[in-house]
């Protein structure tokens, strides 16, 4: 049977080696020293595309960053974020540790130069700033679009990743959680992710202002052009029932349902030959018309022939052609109804507007969840040196029963152990609240100071009071 | 018992103002919690309507159903009632308001004019086939004027979408298709239990008739205007029903047909009352 590896012999580089001054560090972020979250990060809102671009770190480079981090001791663990519009590296580390030269290796490793996120588009932040940053992001509320619930997963992602290659600290651990609860909440207590805010989307709410369920209708898409097809890839993933295209190019059209067929949908997709438009009109609910003719290729004349074959069934247009597909005559038709993009842009704007009414509502709900984490931290913060207290207590209550006992019978010094004990738990019970309650970090940091010099906490190995002889 | 019956009518309005409030709310923030609050008070004013119409009937010794304002009063229960199973099976509380509002004038109008003071009794009514056809001409109504308020809505939404106007409205309303199929299915209920409640209505007139004495049985008619009216709604709704099925009638014509139908109906019934009183008043008639 093979022996196990010690710890004292795994090279270097072993992942278990790596697990093991991992667990060392978190053995230290949960002892004396407290430990603070630290972001280096650039997004959409300061960082133009090409500088996002150079920082983004693809999955090789997250292994690489975090295979690095795991050597560093100044690093605890580190989560980074990477999506289209952020790249966002969250770093825990002891609280007064130089981090910020491990964190340059680690990017380093990964081919980013930590510079990008030091100068004029970076954004640095720490501690509360940093989680609070971090419960923003998850719920959408510094999102491009608005209350967007994609990132949401793309944080739980990051973590989950974070978290496959090696074990993360308390700190970290309590703020992804609390982040995704502030999520949640943010998403299911307002409405900031309601509404379509892309022209795509809003194509797909329109229509379901007509059809109960998009899985009984009828889709036409009229040219096979980047936005139609955009469109038509929406109303797929939506679960429309049928899609048909008409292409003046067969093998256009073809190639398109070929790209559209590799998504996960069950739909019929077909495609028909464009002198069947007129028909193909009267059979469709949802027509989205994207040809790139100078002309309307849908008149007045046609709509009204396929209006009278559907019996007043509503029909509904989408010309989001420029120059438009449709005549602007066929929208007085009865039963027609036709949306341009101008249309589509209002709907967004609108939604856009009632996400933004809703932001006050979010911001309460991710301040409580940061109220959570900030008690949370201050308790954190207090348990190493009120456990020492409290051991140098026990220690001194130990030593004085050792006399009692060789003194006293045994049914009284049991009696004078459990009041000591009630006494130490009353004399414990005071300067908690004392410290739970200061009004800044600083006095609190203060009060546990004061207490660690006035009972010379810490000097482990030192000789305590003893009893006078 | 007078005082009690006062009270408590008096207090249906308030309820109903309470519930229209309530669903007001519910259109305006979309929120589950006030949707909550507003079964819970709609289960609330059912419960009271039911009160009054008890403690009513033990005061009248009879159903109070025979006089205008004392059916409209019960039209406006039946209303929400069915409304409350609609609301459950479509899944779209955002119509509630509309529905309120229609139920609120009804009660408010019957509280208001309806009076305290006791009639004496009409022992015609006390017939249980009278209770069966006042109940199948109750629920037939009901869901006619439930197909009246999804027809109007459709018209509403279907004008905010060829407006383009992407307000409120637009958002909180359910969509076309969901709009006509409960409008269209409030009026395949409310046909057959038109239909129902026709038939039962000439089966009892037909016992009557051989029950009565000779000089009240010829008071009563197969040929009265409300029963005359009453039977072409019942075709034109049928005609409604028909082309829908056959012919693929959709849309605007259809839900049209549904508002004019039921404008008729309400417009018939007033006529029929004011300028034929004496028809189809039961109270009127002596004992059995």
């Amino acid at each position: 049977m093979k022996p196990r590896e010690s710890a004292e012999h795994r090279p270097a580089g072993h992942p278990a080696a790596r697990t093991d001054r991992t667990n060392a560090r978190l053995a230290d972020a949960a002892g004396r020293r407290a430990a603070t979250l630290k972001l280096w990060g650039l997004d959409h809102h300061r960082a133009p595309t090409g500088i996002r671009e150079k920082a983004h770190l693809d999955a090789g480079a997250v292994a690489d960053f975090l295979a690095a981090c795991a050597e560093e001791p100044a690093i605890v663990s580190a989560v980074p974020l990477c999506t289209c519009n952020r790249t966002e590296i969250y770093v825990e580390s002891p609280m007064g540790a130089g981090v910020r030269d491990a964190v340059a290796r680690s990017l380093a490793a990964a081919g980013v130069d930590i510079a990008l996120f030091e100068g004029e588009y970076g954004l640095r932040l720490a501690g509360i700033d940093a989680v609070r940053h971090l419960y923003r992001v998850t719920a959408g509320l510094e999102s491009m679009m608005l209350g967007e619930p994609q990132v949401s997963g793309q944080v739980k992602d990051a973590y989950r990743t974070a978290r496959a290659l090696g074990p993360l600290g308390p700190v970290t651990l309590r703020a992804f959680q609390g982040a995704f609860r502030a999520g949640k909440r943010v998403r299911t207590e307002t409405k900031i992710g309601e509404g379509a805010v892309s022209v795509a989307f809003a194509a797909v709410e329109l229509a379901r202002k007509f059809f109960a369920d998009l899985g009984d209708n009828r889709a036409l898409l009229v040219g096979a052009g980047e936005t139609g097809a955009l469109a038509a890839r929406h109303f797929l993933a939506q679960g429309i029932g049928a899609l048909n295209i008409l292409n003046r190019s067969p093998e256009r059209a073809q190639r398109l349902i070929e790209d559209l067929a590799g998504g996960e949908t069950d739909a019929p997709i077909r495609a028909r030959p464009w002198r069947d438009l007129g028909a193909a009109l009267s059979e469709a609910d949802v027509v989205l018309t994207t040809t790139g003719a100078s002309e309307p290729v849908i008149g007045p004349q046609m709509v009204r022939e396929a209006v009278r074959l559907r019996r007043g069934k509503p029909l509904f247009l989408l010309d989001i052609a420029v120059p438009r597909d449709v005549h602007p005559d066929a929208a007085d038709l009865e039963g027609v109804y036709l949306f341009g993009l101008e249309d589509l842009d209002e709907i967004v704007q609108t939604n856009l507007q009632a996400r933004r009414k809703e932001l006050d509502k979010s911001d309460l709900i991710v301040a409580r969840e940061l109220g959570e984490f900030t008690g949370w931290m201050q308790d954190m913060e207090l348990r190493p040196t009120v456990a020492e207290f409290r051991a140098y207590l026990e220690g001194l209550k130990d030593r004085e029963m050792g006399y009692v006992r060789k003194k006293l019978p045994q049914d009284v010094a049991d009696e004078v152990e459990k009041s000591l004990q009630i006494f130490i738990k009353s004399l414990l019970k005071r300067p908690m609240v004392q410290l739970k309650s200061a009004s800044s970090r600083e006095e609190r940091t203060q009060h546990l100071d004061s207490l660690r010099r006035l009972f010379e906490l810490g000097r482990s190995g030192e000789e305590e009071p003893g009893r006078a002889p | 018992m007078q005082t009690l019956v006062g009270l408590l009518t008096a207090l249906l309005p308030i309820a109903y103002l309470l519930l229209l409030g309530a669903y007001v709310l519910v259109f305006l923030r979309d929120d589950p919690r006030h949707l909550l609050w507003a079964r819970r008070l709609m289960a609330a004013t059912v419960v009271l309507h039911v009160s009054q119409v008890g403690v009513r009937a033990l005061a009248l010794g009879r159903l109070p159903a025979d006089s205008p304002l004392e059916f409209v009063s019960l039209l406006a229960v039946a209303l929400i009632i069915i409304y409350a199973v609609i609301e459950r099976w479509a899944k779209v509380p955002g119509t509630g308001f509309v529905v309120m509002a229609l139920a609120f004038l009804l009660q408010f109008l019957a509280s208001a004019f309806v009076g305290v003071r006791v009639p004496p009794r009409a022992l015609l009514l006390d017939d249980p086939g009278y209770g069966v056809h006042i109940l199948l001409v109750l629920l037939s109504y009901a869901s006619l004027s439930l197909a009246f308020v999804y027809a109007l809505l459709y018209l509403v939404q279907a004008r905010q979408l060829s407006r383009k106007t992407f307000g409120l409205l637009f958002r909180r309303l359910p969509p076309l298709e969901t709009l006509e199929r409960m409008s269209v299915g409030a009026v395949q209920l409310g046909v057959p239990l038109l239909l129902a409640s026709l038939v039962s209505g000439h089966i009892w007139m037909a016992t009557l008739v051989r029950r009565l004495s000779p000089d009240i049985a010829a008071s009563l008619s197969h040929g009265d205007p409300k029963i005359i009216s009453s039977w072409i709604l019942l075709i034109a709704y049928s005609i409604g029903l028909l082309g829908h099925r056959y012919f693929g009638w959709r849309g605007k014509r259809m839900n049209l047909m549904a508002i004019a139908g039921y404008v008729l109906m309400v417009a018939g019934i007033a006529l029929v009352h004011h300028f034929f009183p004496s028809f189809h008043n039961f109270s009127t008639l002596g004992g059995v």
